[in-house]
């Protein structure tokens, strides 16, 4: 009977610890709802001393993590010493310590530099079933400390959620800072910009190729609003649409083959399929309306797209086999740039109300329409991040532009784009 | 060879007499008659001009020419359009009226009509609508006359505001077709 209700017991602990373990496995669509305690004590040297190394590598981590809105950080100051011992290994670590701070997941790890090579060990820990979640080497210079950090958080979400987190991925955007618009790269978070083209003209609305490392944006560069494409590593750029008219709001398809657009070439602007030569395909509307800003859904079967044809500008979506068109909007007197999330289960689009834009997202349906951004500013353009947990966003205010992360239940949003520049249009890359 | 140059001198001529239409002077003893045959040819687009004009008085045609162009290109007023509107409004049209008397007096003058608008709207959308208030100001400048093909049209949406403020003065005077020479 005692021997019974032992087991009982043990079965119950067991049930409680699984219990724990697997509630690890959150929803991902709703961050912020449960959140998971992690402990992130700092990255101990192997050899050779560079503290700014670890910090850099914690500050990066940390801020990943918390944008995710899964954890909330264990306070540091509350550390105790196996936090300074190197002990990577499950049975060099002292689980009791970290269960004690309240611990459920834990992040250790150590670096070793030799010359400009760097190699980082860094292993994710259930604290309470005393697991090995996941466990990395990355090898790389030490330039790479950022890029290491945003790729393990993404493996860090992957083994927590079953979905890799999008934080080693790019965000292209145009940006004013050299006086004209041009196109620049960034990473999420908003560090290592990089610029693009060198047009001094206008150049406009970038949207990543699914399948290479290509961006495409309509630029001024000859007289003429015209579509380009370019090679993002060797810089490659051509002419991918050049009709007399607008070139505009190209958006790859997602298996990468055609491009939908807006050209006006028969003096009104209609959306197009074009292929990846520039050769027309079909012409998939036909009203003498105002028809711009394509976006496809992830199946390719859907576009959602703005259209003035019932009078103000609405967002409708248009079936790219059968051609049909239904209206997605009927609030509000003027919504534009849709964006049809990567799990196609909504859609993003902005809001003019007054003089300020903010950011809504409704179901492809037209049901459960839920407003993501509230306070002062114009707030346009949004795009998902490559799994549909983020938005990337442009916030104008008093004058000033900047680009905006927040995740896709509008909360947590943050300013990314770097100081002192005239910034909007984000488009978020596909994983890296 | 001599006669093929002989020829052409005389067709040339020819032409020159027909092109000055009611011309009274013969111009045959005009030393620089191979030179000016561009002017000449000019003139045959714009009789009304060179009606008024002596005919071996070349250069003074070309300087009036000229100055119709300056007068046209610097009397091409702008017009204003309604929020998210291509439209054209009365004033717009009496505007309007008045550049196409100038176009109609400067007809070797060429233009490409700029289409804005003023920040509020999405950047395509207001693409498309500068594209729409050119082609609406084109058109209407068409019916009063003015050759569809010295005319073509560019939409700069959003991007080239004239005042970069946020008001309500000064998106009313972003919102706008505009006339540039063309070359």
């Amino acid at each position: 009977m005692k021997m019974i209700k032992y087991t009982w017991l043990l079965f119950s602990l067991w049930l409680l610890l699984s219990g724990s373990a697997l509630a690890v496995k959150l929803e991902i669509s709703a961050p912020g709802e449960q959140t998971i305690p992690l402990a992130i004590p700092p990255l101990q040297p192997m050899s050779l001393v560079r503290p700014e190394v670890a910090a850099e590598f914690q500050q990066v981590l940390e801020s990943d993590l918390d944008l995710s809105g899964l954890f909330e950080l264990v306070n540091p100051e509350s550390f105790l010493d196996d936090a300074q011992r190197l002990g990577l290994r499950s049975s060099e670590v002292d689980f009791a310590q970290w269960r004690l701070l309240g611990a459920e997941a834990l992040i250790k790890g150590g670096y070793q530099i030799e010359g400009e090579k760097l190699t980082l060990e860094l292993r994710l820990y259930d604290a309470i079933t005393r697991r090995l979640l996941s466990g990395r080497r990355y090898i790389g210079g030490l330039k790479d400390v950022r890029r290491i950090a945003h790729t393990f958080a993404d493996q860090v979400l992957h083994s927590l959620t079953g979905e890799k987190g999008p934080f080693a991925s790019k965000i292209a955007y145009i940006s004013k800072r050299t006086g004209n618009k041009e196109l620049y790269l960034m990473d999420v978070d908003g560090h290592q910009p990089l610029r693009l083209t060198a047009h001094q003209s206008i150049v406009l609305n970038p949207d990543f190729s699914p399948a290479r490392k290509e961006l495409i944006f309509t630029s001024y560069d000859k007289g003429n609003p015209d579509l380009y494409r370019k090679e993002i590593y060797t810089g490659r750029e051509s002419r991918l649409s050049m009709k007399q008219g607008l070139n505009i709001g190209g958006r790859y398809s997602p298996d990468g083959r055609e491009v939908a657009l807006t050209l006006s070439k028969d003096q009104n602007s209609e959306i197009y399929l074009i292929g990846t030569d520039g050769t027309i395909h079909r012409r998939l509307t036909n009203h003498y309306g105002i028809d711009v800003d394509p976006s496809w859904s992830p199946d390719g079967h859907k576009i959602a797209f703005v259209s003035d044809r019932r009078g103000n500008p609405h967002v409708f979506i248009l079936d790219v086999h059968s051609l049909e068109v239904v209206r997605l909007t009927f609030e509000g007197k003027y919504n534009a740039t849709p964006a049809w999330s990567p799990k196609g289960d909504r859609i993003a689009f902005s809001r003019l109300e007054g003089n300020q834009f903010d950011i809504y997202t409704i179901r492809p349906d037209g049901t459960d329409e839920r407003r993501l951004t509230f306070g002062a500013g114009s707030k346009e353009h949004p795009r998902w991040s490559p799994d549909g947990r983020f938005l990337v966003y442009s916030l104008e205010q008093a004058g000033k532009k900047t680009i905006h992360l927040m995740r896709a239940d509008g909360t947590g949003s943050r300013k990314i784009s770097p100081p002192g520049g005239n910034d909007s249009h984000p488009a978020w890359s596909g994983h890296w | 060879m001599q006669k093929t140059i002989i020829h052409l001198v005389v067709m040339l001529f020819a032409l020159t007499l027909l092109a000055a239409g009611c011309a009274k002077k013969p111009v045959a003893e005009e030393p620089s008659m191979m030179e000016e045959t561009p002017q000449v040819e000019i003139q045959q687009q714009e009789p009304v001009a060179v009606v008024e004009q002596q005919v071996d008085d070349a250069a003074a045609a070309r300087e009036a020419a000229e100055a119709a162009a300056r007068r046209a290109m610097g009397g091409l007023v702008r017009i204003h359009f309604d929020f998210d509107q291509y439209v054209l409004t009365a004033t717009a049209k009496q505007t309007l009226a008045n550049n196409a008397q100038l176009l109609k007096a400067a007809p070797a003058v060429k233009v490409q009509v700029e289409g804005h608008c003023d920040e509020r709207g999405s950047d395509e959308y207001n693409l498309a609508l500068g594209e729409k208030r050119a082609l609406a100001t084109k058109n209407y400048l068409v019916s009063l006359g003015v050759a569809a093909d010295r005319m073509s049209v560019i939409s700069y949406g959003e991007e080239l505001p004239l005042d970069a403020v946020q008001s309500e003065a000064a998106w009313a005077k972003n919102r706008r077709a505009e006339f540039k020479a063309r070359r």
